[in-house]
């Protein structure tokens, strides 16, 4: 289990579109309590794997059965000869509190979704950290997940299936391609041996391009 | 040989990983294993080979994955690849004694109420699987992680064979598996259910497990299994860090608390078992006697009866005017507040009767148990008088339950005990039978005494047996109260069962019935009474258990008494009149405030004023903020949230006067099929209801059929759905092609994070919500 002391509640906060000029004097207190009973409920695991890639018709990650296509992870990938399959949640307690809070009080369940959204984050953070410090690794490209731009969604089921994720961290994927418990990301991280140019994270990649709520307000989700 | 011979031995020998053998013979990652069964069957029944000549008396077949979910893009079926690994297995034990096992692992998907996959679903699962495996000579459930998919499997392989089963489960360095069923509930559930052997594999070393099987040791009569895996993977390498020769070492420490099978997991091979052999050789099998205490529980927690301890009797419909309008409207939503409010009051069980003339009560029993189950660990005591719903209830049950009722006539001793038996449920038995509730004490032990040794008959065991004498209501019958007493105290001594007793029957008709009811439960515990059935939320009702708890020494160090009432500084009284408006506290979320105001408004004015002049203008002004970006969303629903308490206050007020509704119609709300995201849909009923309308909310992951079904039944002219996900879209089409192709009279608005108003017109959607404060509009619009 990864250790996680505080929420970055700015984060939390910008998911559900708070802006500077707003007092939020009102939900202090419902903010402060809802870290404490997240930061109790969830458990942080994580399991990854570092595979060489191919490219050939799409992009091989070799000895996982795992194929990549589309224009967008091939952009992503152009530099990497090796990738980090990343998989990390929250854990169904996180579900558990969301489900007591959706009956018993709406505000704290949204602002507690938005805090474990801002949680996994950090999660993967850290388990990003903690990876390149073990394994050596100095250059890599952003977290990229099925989903976007043009890489599929679909590849979550072989995914967790390479990495074993539901026998190490207890994480799943039903028949919508949702991934169970729900806070939880699955990522491909480029390796490289030399510094990547500065990549485009923006917009233009995002399957939400379309319908995003962040960008309709003028705002960015960050990723 | 049998299992039962095998059972003879001091220890019967498991075998190792197949998994890693196979790494070692080079098997592709990314593949299917269990398709070597077929594609290679010399490979697998070298490696089961090699096990039997290590000393294994029983091998797992190659098929821990081989279920319908993990073989779906396989060209072969879960029949073919069971039945050749099967038939692998049997071909290596050919000439030897050794047994073959069906070997099943987890499906792949998580059960509800986390996951989708439906509680029933996993049991037709694991059905397939055990029939394809009717060769082997036991079956094995193993590396399971949730309480309820071992149901599942367990229940599956129960009623469709009469194999031994041997069930292992994976848990943690914190003793819980990842789903966090602690080491007890398995114990309790997996003996209840009628497992053969339980235990532990995979996830830890042998080392790491020992405190764990010290544990189990304690909560299980059953055999224990244990197969560890060789030590912890290195991080990098991927390679186990336990010898052979220490993994023998740690098998043998573990002997102390009983183990009886054998064997090893991930990273351990032939070696492993050779070593384990030779060790077990030196030592016997040790026999440790013990008594499990009387408890019941859920997957994660677990509520012993070695102390009173407080069953929450509020769901329940008798006499409570809303809680009959919330199980004839499907109102789920409501029960659950009521469950969360007992269980914050300090009730340990909760006592579910979802009894109703006109509803279908088994139906509405299973939606019940699995709704309490996704948002509570508290244990549940089912409480119904139809046998019917009893078993549908103790099949979706999530752990081990307590059924509230068997009495002492036959017939019901006959229906009743069976399904205890099945199950592994305790059982409540009231002492009345055919001739009603005897007057005197010493009848009622003489019927308590028949239902213990008919329990006993069937096999349940004695601390699964509790006995009610049965409350009298002392305004009618005053000297029965002693009768009571005095029962339930032999009860205690003579038959040595645990007790209960409902409590608040024995102040009706009388005035202060709180004091009446908190002297009774006081006397009643110094008799031995152990389950109060109460209202956890007076005060006076779980103070005296808490009180009690600590004067007989149960709360040690007053720890638990201290923990809650240590703080309690006794508050001003509030002003009585108004400090605020209404209007304010909406616009500063303060709930109590509200509820307060609330009452004290509704002595000047009536209910539909203050909707109309004070809550929707403030909550008019409150969506205009938000519009401006004067206030964001969280604030807006703050808002909302108090609003709804103001309006709770109202509508109790209207039940209890019988006037008319505040409601202005009714909308039927969804999260499509196959999408899990309800906080959308959920902040789009709370603005709804604060309107006034009736709101239908029939949760997350909604058959297209479900709603189809609530929108006929409840003549509702608007509908939301909504979706969160893109790959969730196509049920969201699906369920409007469905009421448009059954000409529902309605309105359809959609809403959610990937949606646009292009896709919700191409779909056949008549709104596109792009807020919840539209749907309010859109609202307003259809309905008026």
């Amino acid at each position: 289990m990864v250790k996680i002391d505080s929420i970055n509640i700015d984060e939390a906060l910008r998911y559900m579109g708070y802006k500077d000029n707003i007092d939020i004097d009102n939900l202090k207190d419902i903010i402060s309590e809802c870290e404490k009973r997240l930061l109790s409920s969830a458990e942080p695991r994580y399991c990854y794997r570092i595979a060489d890639i191919e490219k050939t018709d799409g992009i091989t990650v070799k000895n996982t059965g795992l194929v990549l296509v589309g224009k967008s992870i091939l952009d992503h990938l152009a530099e990497c000869d090796s990738v980090i399959l990343l998989a990390a949640t929250l854990s169904d307690k996180t579900d558990k509190l969301m489900n007591l809070l959706n009956v018993t009080d709406v505000t704290s369940a949204l602002i507690t979704d938005a805090m474990a959204s801002a949680m996994t984050e950090q999660l993967c953070d850290i388990a990003e950290e903690e990876i390149r410090q073990e394994r050596g690794i100095k250059y890599t490209t952003f977290r990229f997940s099925p989903g976007y731009g043009d890489l599929p969604i679909g590849i979550q089921r072989n995914f967790i299936k390479a990495l074993n994720a539901d026998k190490k961290i207890g994480l799943t994927v039903n028949d919508s391609n949702i991934l169970i418990p729900r806070k939880s990301v699955t990522a491909i991280i480029g390796i490289s041996n030399k510094p990547l140019p500065k990549q485009k994270r923006g917009c233009a990649i995002c399957s939400m391009n379309k319908s995003c709520q962040y960008k309709k307000r003028g705002a960015h989700c960050g990723i | 040989m049998e299992f039962k011979k095998l059972l003879e031995k001091d220890y019967i020998i498991l075998d190792g990983a197949m998994g890693t053998m196979l790494q070692k013979m080079g098997l592709k990652p990314g593949g299917i294993p269990e398709i070597l069964s077929i594609t290679d069957p010399d490979k697998i029944i070298s490696i089961h080979k090699k096990y039997i000549e290590a000393g294994s008396d029983i091998i797992y077949a190659n098929t821990f994955g081989a279920n319908s979910y993990k073989l779906k893009e396989s060209e072969y079926s879960v029949s073919e690849v069971i039945k050749a690994s099967v038939r692998c297995a049997k071909k290596a034990c050919e000439g030897t004694s050794a047994l073959t096992a069906l070997d099943i692992g987890p499906i792949g998907q998580l059960l509800e109420p986390t996951g989708t996959l439906k509680f029933e679903a996993a049991y037709e699962i694991f059905k397939e699987q055990i029939a394809a495996g009717k060769d082997a000579d036991i079956i094995v459930l193993e590396t399971m992680t949730d309480l309820y998919e071992v149901k599942a499997g367990l229940l599956a392989a129960k009623e469709n064979s009469d194999k031994p089963i041997i069930v292992t489960m994976t848990f943690e360095e914190n003793m819980r598996t990842f789903t966090g069923c602690c080491i007890a509930s398995m114990a309790l559930t997996l003996e209840g259910l009628g497992a053969d052997a339980i235990g532990v594999n995979c996830s830890l070393g042998p080392k790491e497990l020992i405190p764990i099987i010290e544990e189990l040791s304690r909560w299980t009569r059953l055999p224990i299994v244990v197969k560890p895996n060789a030590g912890l993977p290195d991080p990098v390498t991927g390679e186990y860090n336990v010898s052979a020769r220490e993994f023998a070492e740690s098998i043998a420490e573990m002997n102390k608390y009983g183990i009886k099978l054998v064997g090893g997991c991930c990273g351990t091979d032939p070696d492993y078992i050779k070593e384990t052999v030779k060790i077990l050789s030196g030592l016997t099998h040790a026999i440790n006697e013990k008594t499990i205490p009387a408890a019941i529980c859920s997957p994660t927690s677990v509520v012993v009866i070695d102390q009173p301890r407080i069953i929450g009797e509020r769901i329940n419909p008798t006499g409570k005017k809303l809680f009959k309008e919330a199980l004839k409207n499907k109102n789920i939503e409501y029960i659950l507040g009521q469950a969360v409010e007992q269980i914050q009051g300090g009730a340990e069980i909760l006592d579910i009767n979802v009894g109703l003339p006109d509803i279908d009560e088994k139906e509405m029993m299973v939606k019940v148990i699995k709704a309490v189950q996704g948002i509570a660990d508290t244990p549940l005591q089912i409480d119904s008088t139809d046998p019917e719903v009893l078993e549908a209830a103790l099949r979706v049950y999530n752990g081990k339950p307590l059924v509230n009722s068997v009495n002492g006539e036959d017939e019901s001793l006959e229906r009743i005990l069976p399904l205890i038996k099945k199950y592994g449920a305790a059982v409540l038995g009231l002492t009345l039978d055919k001739n009603g509730i005897p007057k005197k004490a010493d009848e009622r032990f003489e019927i308590a005494k028949k239902i213990m040794n008919r329990a006993l008959e069937y096999g349940i065991s004695k601390e699964n047996i509790f006995i009610d004498c049965l409350t009298l209501t002392a305004s009618a019958e005053q000297e029965a109260v002693m009768e009571t007493l005095n029962a339930l105290e032999r009860v205690k001594k003579e038959l040595g069962l645990k007790t209960v007793l409902g409590v608040s029957n024995i102040s009706f008709g009388l005035p202060n019935r709180g004091l009446i009811n908190s002297t009774f439960l006081t006397m009643a515990l110094t008799k031995g009474l152990d389950l109060p059935i109460i209202n956890p939320n007076m005060e006076a009702m779980t103070g005296a258990v808490r009180a009690y708890r600590l004067l007989a020494c149960h709360d040690k160090n007053s720890s638990e008494f201290i923990e809650h009432y240590g703080s309690d500084v006794r508050e001003k009284p509030e002003k009585k009149d108004a400090d605020y408006s209404l209007e304010y506290a909406i616009e500063k979320g303060l709930k109590e405030k509200a509820k307060e105001i609330t009452t004290v408004l509704l002595e000047k004015h009536d209910a539909m004023q203050i909707i109309n002049d004070m809550i929707i203008p403030a909550l008019d002004k409150a969506g205009t903020e938000f519009e401006t970006g004067r206030i964001f969303l969280p604030q807006l629903i703050l808002s909302a949230g108090v609003a709804q308490e103001a309006f709770e206050v109202l509508k109790k007020k209207i039940a209890s006067s019988n006037d008319s509704t505040v409601e202005k119609g009714t909308i039927v709300l969804a999260t499509v099929k196959g999408d899990v995201h309800d906080i959308g849909k959920n902040i789009v009923k709370v603005l709804l209801e604060n309107y006034g309308y009736n709101v239908i909310d029939l949760g997350k992951d909604v058959e297209y059929e479900d709603v189809l079904k609530a929108v006929n039944e409840n003549n509702c002219h608007l509908v939301g759905l909504s979706a969160l996900m893109t790959t969730t879209l196509g049920s969201m089409a699906a369920t409007i092609k469905l009421l448009r192709e059954n000409n529902c009279d309605c309105k359809i608005m959609v809403g959610g994070a990937v949606l646009t108003y292009e896709y919700a017109m191409k779909i056949g959607a008549d709104y596109y919500s792009k807020d919840a404060k539209q749907s309010v509009d859109i609202a307003k619009e259809v309905l008026g």
